[in-house]
């Protein structure tokens, strides 16, 4: 009986490379069929190891097209491996694939052939080792499915280079803190690199988990040799650096690319040998797919992506506009949060749909580890499980009810969770009874198996106006909870409700609180002095070492210099709304229409200033005095001129119409159509943006829905032009009568006509100008 | 490795405004300062792989032109993909979303980025090889990139070909190499060739000759 965390385990060692020795080729899988003697030979080879992997890394409906079932290779595969006489562990490679926003491969398509890897193998193997996985999403979906469809342990490995990241960027203590988190049995490193490029990142391994810790070397680095990959490490050497490994902690070895049969059999000699136990201090961590940040000191959540109080973000939220919240998380990043606060929560919308889909959104633009805030358990379920990293859910409270709904999903998705003290009754007046709920969160936390370090506890912020003499409760209560051995949040602005001055009294009680312990103020980030209190607190109390964070920050401080901190970065400026345009200078481009409003009608400003100053650019772009970064820095600004118009104009006036933007499906391309957008945009055209590899039923979804005026499709390659006739005839099909325009690399205007088009143009800009000439005619 | 992954701006900018659609004119020392920034960006952004297999005989799917032509006389064949890596996209994109006219420019600072580090990797490999054929261009096609992927498996540096036979991410490249025959990238049998936008504006695409 094998016991794991306790006594060295041995799994045997590289695959590929004995297959090579016995001159074996072809499908490396499909070899367990065709040469299923040879494949034994293999496994018996390394019976001294006390886990056998079978021989199926690249078994997975994605990567495997050949002639045999899944299933049947399965099976010949854990029969070969038994040869070994040891158990048997089912060999999970990636996909193949690549993930989207990179990729095209959903998540949920990824978890849908880890699922089969789970249905085809659960019965006959004795564990998964899930290994060479480079993303840290992709790595998710197969343990959820794994888990979800199986009951055998598993081992999950990543791959990590020198740098010490993963190819996709995630860090040991990232893939650890996830691991961990969604519950594997032992997790580790394996490939990359050979045993002593390993020590580094198998130290920080072992430093950021209590699990059970692998790892399977490559048998050094690779040399080239007339083109050949040769590995030249001697066993002595391998051996010696695994020891190192043992003495650090590590549970589990082996080998990977290039160790053979006289490498595992060195390294069994340390089977049984007791595991090496190493402290490990509990934090609490949450993370993205390559941040991670530790709540300890203070930490900053971005409260704005909550729609309580903020009408365009509830705009946003309803009219599905996710590009604005993407605006709304990267400012935020920019400012100076660690966190980022996200709720759907309102009547109209469909919390469990929508939750998800802006998580996906954002985590395509943002790294900053996500807070999932929601009363809907659905929603906060659906939402941990796209979420690429490990969570924090906002949030529980004293109710058993509400724990018994949340706890599970925060176990499943390893999350931490924040804890409001409260419970039916509402918020208790006293501190004592506050912390008292905070005790009964931790217990219950405990019972569902989620230990105290991934719980926080809200000890909850009154109104200074209504309840003057509780402010200090909350305050006692921090310091209180803090004993309990848990790190605490608070929504610090709701202290200065209904009176004046707001800020002063928010930033007063922002640093009484981080003395008393408050580890996260959800707050605004934009808010310079709420985020100067937090870096003058981080340097009077030595968290922020030489001040070093806090001079970078202020080092060009002056006190005028606050308020207009953030266009610090254009040194240039314009007189007027004309030049500003032309010169392409975004930052200045509102206020400088603003002035130009207080003198003339808002269409005078669109004919006589942005058209003109487009209409100059767009000739110097023309006969090659302007280029394209200038051309687009010009279009930025009219966009945002525009937008200051637009809230001038009478409401009825006539705008100009729709146009829906898309890359065809199959292409990923995006960069010339998103060129296409903000050109179009500057022009005062309204753009839906589908993105790229759009189906074409969706562009018709969004034809038919928005009618717009146009509709202007995007491909690169001659591989996706019959993508883009389909969508097309698609149109057609469905009674488009709005023009169809399409570009791109490969089209010129005969293709353009060949395939049903009915407009080709070259550029942005003649894009615009073809928009506006169509649209006189009319 | 022993080549450099830090590079002399100068050196690149020319090929840099060429993608940027300057074709050899109308240099801004306001774009020059935006290449210099996105280089230095790149830098430290991009995780440049690269992967090759070399052969004495070329594998089976090159037995067919423009293949065959472009190897007779050839020792050998080199099999290559190459790529900046995931975290280049990822800021490409964050980029497109935050500061276009960088995006645009960060964008085609990456794509001559990867032919400047490849061709450096390329000459420590040897000093007789030839440019990198792509599969997709010079009338060839780019199905045949999934022969490469299956030869090279880039998978293991983060390559991916999409069911469009796109090399992701983006910034990636696969080349057939002929060893022990200097050839020279020309114009003649490009695929763009008679619609391609650099020669009407009487310059080339990285390094082309008009032949």
């Amino acid at each position: 009986m094998l016991r794991l965390g306790e006594k060295v385990i041995v799994f045997d060692g590289g695959f590929g490379s004995e297959l090579e020795r016995l001159g074996l080729r072809g499908v490396p899988e499909e070899l367990n069929i065709t040469a299923a003697e040879e494949i034994k030979s293999i496994h018996r080879s390394y019976s001294c190891a006390d886990i056998a992997t079978a021989n199926t890394f690249g078994l997975n409906p994605i990567k495997y097209h050949g002639s045999f079932s899944l299933c049947e290779l399965a099976q010949k595969a854990v029969e070969n491996a038994k040869a070994s006489g040891n158990p048997v562990f089912f060999d999970v490679g990636p996909s193949g694939a690549m993930l989207e926003p990179i990729g095209t491969l959903t998540f949920e398509q990824a978890y849908d052939a880890f699922k089969e890897v789970a249905e085809i193998s659960r019965d006959i193997a004795d564990g998964y080792i899930v290994e060479t996985f480079s993303d840290l999403y992709e790595l998710k979906a197969c343990i959820l499915a794994l888990k979800e469809n199986s009951s055998l342990p598993i081992f999950a490995t990543m791959t990590f280079d020198s740098s010490g990241r993963t190819l996709t960027g995630s860090t040991p203590e990232i893939a650890a803190n996830t691991l961990a988190g969604l519950g594997v049995n032992a997790l580790g490193v394996n490939c990359s690199l050979g045993p002593r490029e390993l020590l580094p990142i198998v130290e920080r391994l072992v430093n950021a988990t209590d699990l059970p810790v692998i790892v399977q070397p490559n048998r050094g680095l690779p040399v080239m040799e007339n083109g050949k990959t040769v590995y030249k490490l001697s066993a002595d050497e391998f051996v010696e650096n695994i020891e190192k490994m043992l003495d650090m902690g590590v549970s589990i070895i082996g080998g990977c690319c290039g160790t053979t049969p006289e490498f595992i059999e060195r390294i069994s000699e340390f089977s049984g040998r007791e595991v090496r136990k190493h402290a490990f201090a509990p934090r609490t961590l949450v993370n993205s797919a390559n941040s991670i940040c530790e709540i300890d000191g203070v930490k900053i959540c971005g409260e704005r992506l909550n729609p309580t109080g903020k009408k365009a973000l509830k705009e946003a939220l309803i009219n599905d506009d996710l590009d604005y919240l993407v605006d709304v998380a990267v400012r935020q990043q920019e400012a100076g949060a660690d966190i980022l606060d996200v709720n759907a929560g309102l009547p109209q919308i469909d919390e469990k749909t929508v939750l998800p889909k802006i998580i996906k959104k954002l985590q395509e633009y943002c790294d900053l580890p996500l807070q999932l805030d929601s009363s809907n358990a659905e929603a906060v379920e659906a939402a941990a499980r796209v979420y690429n990293g490990i969570p924090l859910i906002n949030s529980v409270n004293g109710e058993r009810e509400v724990m018994d709904k949340v706890f599970p999903i925060a176990k499943k998705y390893g999350a931490v969770v924040l804890g409001l003290a409260m419970d039916k009754n509402g918020v208790p007046k006293t501190a004592r009874e506050r912390c008292e709920i905070a005790e009964r969160i931790i217990a219950a936390a405990a019972e569902y198996g989620i230990p105290r370090h991934r719980i926080m506890i809200d000890t909850l912020v009154v109104t200074a106006s209504a309840e003057q003499m509780l402010v200090r409760q909350t305050l006692d209560a921090l310091e209180m909870v803090r004993k309990l051995g848990v790190k605490t949040a608070l929504g610090v602005s709701n202290v200065s409700f209904g009176l004046p001055n707001r800020p002063l009294l928010n930033r007063t009680f922002l640093s009484l609180a981080m003395e008393r312990g408050l580890n996260m103020p959800i707050m605004d980030p934009l808010d310079g002095e709420m985020t100067g209190a937090v870096r003058a607190f981080e340097l009077l109390t030595g968290i922020d070492e030489n001040a070093e964070n806090y001079i970078d920050i202020y080092k060009d401080f002056t006190p005028s210099s606050q308020q207009t901190l953030k266009t610090a970065k254009e040194n240039k400026s314009a007189a007027t709304l004309y030049d500003c345009v032309k010169q392409g200078l975004k930052a200045h481009a509102a206020q400088l229409t603003e002035e130009e409003l207080k003198t003339r009608e808002p269409m005078e400003v669109v004919s006589d200033v942005l058209i003109k100053a487009l209409d100059d650019v767009g000739r110097l772009y023309e006969s090659g005095k302007l280029f394209l970064p200038q051309l687009i820095s010009s279009a930025e600004a009219a966009k945002t001129a525009f937008a200051v118009v637009s809230q001038h104009m009478p409401q009825d006036s006539e705008q100009k119409g729709k146009v829906v933007l898309a890359t065809v499906h199959g292409d990923v391309h995006d960069i010339g159509k998103n060129i296409v957008k903000v050109v179009i945009e500057s022009y005062g055209w309204t753009v839906i943006d589908l993105g790229k590899d759009v189906p074409p039923e969706r562009v018709v979804e969004a034809v038919r829905k928005h009618q717009p005026f146009a509709v202007g499709l995007s491909a690169l390659m001659t591989t996706t032009v019959p993508s883009m006739e389909a969508t097309v005839k698609a149109l057609r099909a469905d009674g488009c009568k709005a023009k169809i325009f399409v570009g791109g690399a490969v089209l010129n205007a005969e293709t353009a006509e060949a395939i049903g088009a009915d407009c080709y143009t070259k550029d942005a800009l003649s894009m615009a100008k073809k928009l506006d000439e169509l649209a006189t005619e009319k | 490795m022993n080549f450099s992954e830090t590079v002399d701006t100068a050196a690149l900018r020319p090929q840099i405004y060429n993608y940027l659609g300057f074709h050899g004119v109308g240099q801004s020392e306001q774009t020059d300062v935006l290449i210099d920034e996105c280089i230095r960006e790149l830098e430290k952004t991009a995780r440049f792989r690269y992967l090759y297999k070399s052969f004495d005989s070329p594998p089976e799917f090159l037995n067919k032109e423009p293949y065959t032509e472009f190897l007779r006389g050839a020792s050998g064949v080199i099999i290559s993909a190459m790529t900046l890596g995931v975290e280049v996209d990822r800021r490409s994109k964050l980029l497109f979303r935050t500061d276009m006219p960088r995006a645009v420019v960060f964008d085609a600072c990456a794509s001559a980025y990867l032919e400047h580090l490849s061709d450096e990797y390329e000459k420590t490999i040897g000093d007789d090889l030839s440019f990198r054929f792509c599969p997709g261009y010079g009338g060839s096609s780019v199905k045949d990139l999934k022969y490469i992927f299956d030869i090279l498996r880039p998978e293991k540096i983060g390559m991916a070909l999409n069911s469009s036979d796109f090399m992701l991410p983006s910034k990636s490249m696969a080349g057939i190499i002929a060893v022990g025959k200097k050839t020279v990238k020309s114009c003649k049998n490009c695929i763009m060739y008679g619609s391609c936008s650099y020669i009407k504006e009487g310059s080339t695409c990285y390094g082309s000759v008009k032949r």
